[in-house]
């Protein structure tokens, strides 16, 4: 890497999160708490070790230092250090709510991801992915055309596709290509014909939301899918914008006004708080299930999202035996879905999931529910692999088989 | 007395204090050059000032985090945090900040065992914690933590720099010329007034160190003493923006 190129790439650390890493004071009291670190037990996982890693190259090339002497070069061996550090990470955002000093480390690790991205250190299962967004603007290489298979392997009646709507869904990719989540789009889709709600798809004009390309590291594509996918619901005329997906919610509702420098036009709902209004309003009137349920807070979603007591409302409606993980809402542990962990460390991903359904099991829960497509698939393969019996149900799916729908 | 030791005890009181304070500006405007010569980003959330001063108090103050994850360690920071506290707190009545008497109201036993018993115990308190920390640090290196030279240099001044102010109360004192007992390190601004005479040597090292701790604040990790209430007053703002 050329001294010019570390230079510009690490002089991307916005001010604040300068600041940040100059106060980590490296106590290591956020370690405990990282879910990759805990698996892995890999000193280079801590996000304290990152910081130090981080700062490092920083001041190689911007410290007081390099001011005076000139910049070091920055070797491959840290930039393949950092991107072991940066991507061995769920960006579940936890470390920040254990550091004392409220370091907001969401941001700042995705930034540093941005940073290996830039020296070109981005391992290689992740580079797969932005190339396979290029070529068909879903992280799967899949054809645009088959997004809206989902519908047809569930025998979804109305798929509508409207020039213009008030209303329109934003089905995801991990939900629209991913099987074990087909029924979570048709669940969605189903609730809203029930409530005889005018509404539309965006079909093939559906893009990736972006989120992937941001964690990894590549703001700028980012920006390119922000703007077509707000073009595309704005030109539809769009009010109200439903996604089920923790990730696309949270990139929409917080990151697309970033990316693009403005407010958003439309209302950003997820499903749960669609499903909340409705449930509220006495539209739907689910029957309550017997059986012991235990729900996920998705980090996104709730740490990253905002949203922490609306679902526990609408479970309110669905059961009266439901438990808690002794971590969760703000301080919820991930279940390693996050981050791209799957592309850059799946054994990782498997074993801290593992944690989550033996909790789960160990609270008598029957069935497992969360409001993310990432997470339901996390728990799917956590418990096919470790033989773990128990039924898992994005929160969505739930309301509807509690209406007889699914 | 050795010339060549007074000489440098004169130093420390008449000269250092003014490269001290050069030192520390200098690194306060180094510290604030380097952050605002970043680039200022995306607009975070607006400062929301009642949030802001919530989490400030809730994890500046009472550590309310270090609470939630690890009670023992959280006694360790508040120990910590009262003793560095209150060590500065006692600091300020030698140089005429505050005086004794604030505490008569509450009867001279008491005022007298602030002033002359409680620090004793505090200085106490505070190097343990501080040798605790350095004891930690150590023992999770290269597993949990990679240390830099500065996250250690911080620890260490700190800690030699109590050691040297408990000396100070441990050893007997010493004939020093009666002029020490207000030491003039910049005159009509900076005066330390001592009631008692302390041990000489132990004294003037302390009063070495410390500067050197204060020359080192801006430069190192020691910062986050001012820094770290700004990234928690952003931290709640940003709580409040997201309505949690």
């Amino acid at each position: 890497m050329t001294s010019n190129g570390a230079k510009e790439a690490l002089g991307k650390l916005t001010r604040r999160q300068l600041m940040e890493l100059d106060t980590c004071a490296h106590c290591a009291l956020c370690t405990e708490y990282c879910p990759v670190y805990t698996e892995t037990e890999e000193p280079g996982h801590a996000p304290g070790v990152r910081s130090s890693k981080a700062v490092k190259l920083y001041d190689k090339q911007h410290g007081l230092r390099a001011r005076i002497l000139g910049p070091k070069a920055v070797t491959d061996e840290e930039i393949e250090d950092l991107s072991d550090s940066a991507f061995n990470c769920t960006l579940c955002g936890r470390c920040m709510e254990v550091c004392p000093f409220g370091i907001q480390t969401h941001e700042l690790w995705s930034k540093v991801r941005e940073v290996v991205h830039d020296l070109e250190g981005t391992p290689r299962n992740v580079g797969m992915l932005e190339e396979m967004l290029e070529e068909s603007h879903n992280p799967y290489g899949l054809d645009p055309d088959s997004r809206l298979d989902w519908a047809d392997f569930t025998d979804l009646e109305e798929i509508p596709e409207k020039d213009e709507s008030e209303v329109a869904y934003f089905v995801g990719c991990t939900t629209a290509f991913k099987g074990a989540n087909h029924e979570v789009a048709f669940a969605t889709a189903s609730i809203l014909n029930l409530l005889g709600e005018e509404w539309t798809l965006l079909g093939e004009d559906e893009w990736c939301c972006g989120s992937p390309l941001l964690l990894a590291g590549d703001e700028h594509s980012a920006r390119e899918y922000a703007k077509h996918n707000v073009e595309v619901i704005e030109s539809k005329g769009v009010k109200r914008l439903i996604t089920g997906c923790s990730g696309c919610y949270r990139v929409f509702k917080w990151e697309y006004p970033k990316l693009l420098g403005e407010p958003l036009k439309f209302e950003v709902l997820h499903t749960v708080e669609y499903l909340l209004e409705k449930l509220g309003s006495g539209e739907l009137r689910p029957e309550k299930t017997d059986e012991r349920v235990i729900y996920h807070d998705p980090c996104e979603l709730s740490r990253l999202g905002g949203l922490i007591e609306e679902p526990r409302e609408v479970m309110a409606y669905l059961t009266s035996d439901w438990v808690e993980f002794e971590e969760h809402g703000i301080d919820v542990r991930c279940c390693g879905g996050g981050g791209l962990l799957q592309a850059a460390n799946n054994e990782a991903r498997l074993a801290i999931v593992k944690k989550r359904l033996d909790e789960a099991k160990s609270l008598g829960a029957e069935v497992i529910t969360s409001a993310c497509p990432s997470c339901k698939l996390t728990f799917v393969d956590g418990a096919r692999i470790h033989g773990v019996d128990i039924e898992v149900l994005d929160l969505v799916e739930l309301v509807a088989r509690q209406l007889d729908i699914l | 007395m050795n010339g060549v030791l007074d000489a440098l005890y004169a130093f420390f009181v008449e000269k250092l204090p003014y490269v001290t304070i050069a030192v520390f500006f200098l690194g306060v405007a180094y510290r604030l050059q380097r952050w605002f010569s970043a680039p200022k980003g995306p607009d975070g959330p607006p400062l929301d000032w009642p949030s802001a001063m919530k989490y400030v108090v809730l994890d500046v103050v009472l550590f309310r985090k270090t609470y939630k994850t690890d009670k023992p360690m959280w006694l360790v920071l508040v120990l910590f945090h009262i003793g560095a506290g209150g060590i500065l707190f006692g600091h300020m009545r030698g140089f005429h900040l505050w005086s004794a008497s604030m505490f008569e109201f509450l009867g001279h036993g008491f005022a007298e065992f602030m002033v002359h018993t409680l620090p004793v115990y505090i200085g106490w308190i505070f190097l343990a914690t501080q040798l605790y920390l350095l004891y930690r640090r150590i023992r999770l290196e290269g597993t949990q933590l990679q240390s830099l030279v500065n996250d250690y240099g911080a620890l260490v001044l700190l800690i030699i720099t109590s050691i040297l102010g408990q000396g100070m109360r441990i050893f007997p004192p010493e004939a020093i010329p009666p002029e020490t007992y207000s030491v003039v390190f910049i005159p009509n601004l900076i005066v330390l007034h001592l009631e008692k005479v302390p041990s000489h040597h132990w004294f003037f090292w302390h009063v070495l160190f410390t500067q050197l701790l204060v020359m080192y604040i801006p430069w190192s990790k020691l910062v986050h003493v001012i820094s770290g209430v700004a990234t928690s007053a952003l931290y709640g703002s940003r709580r409040r923006e997201y309505d949690i």
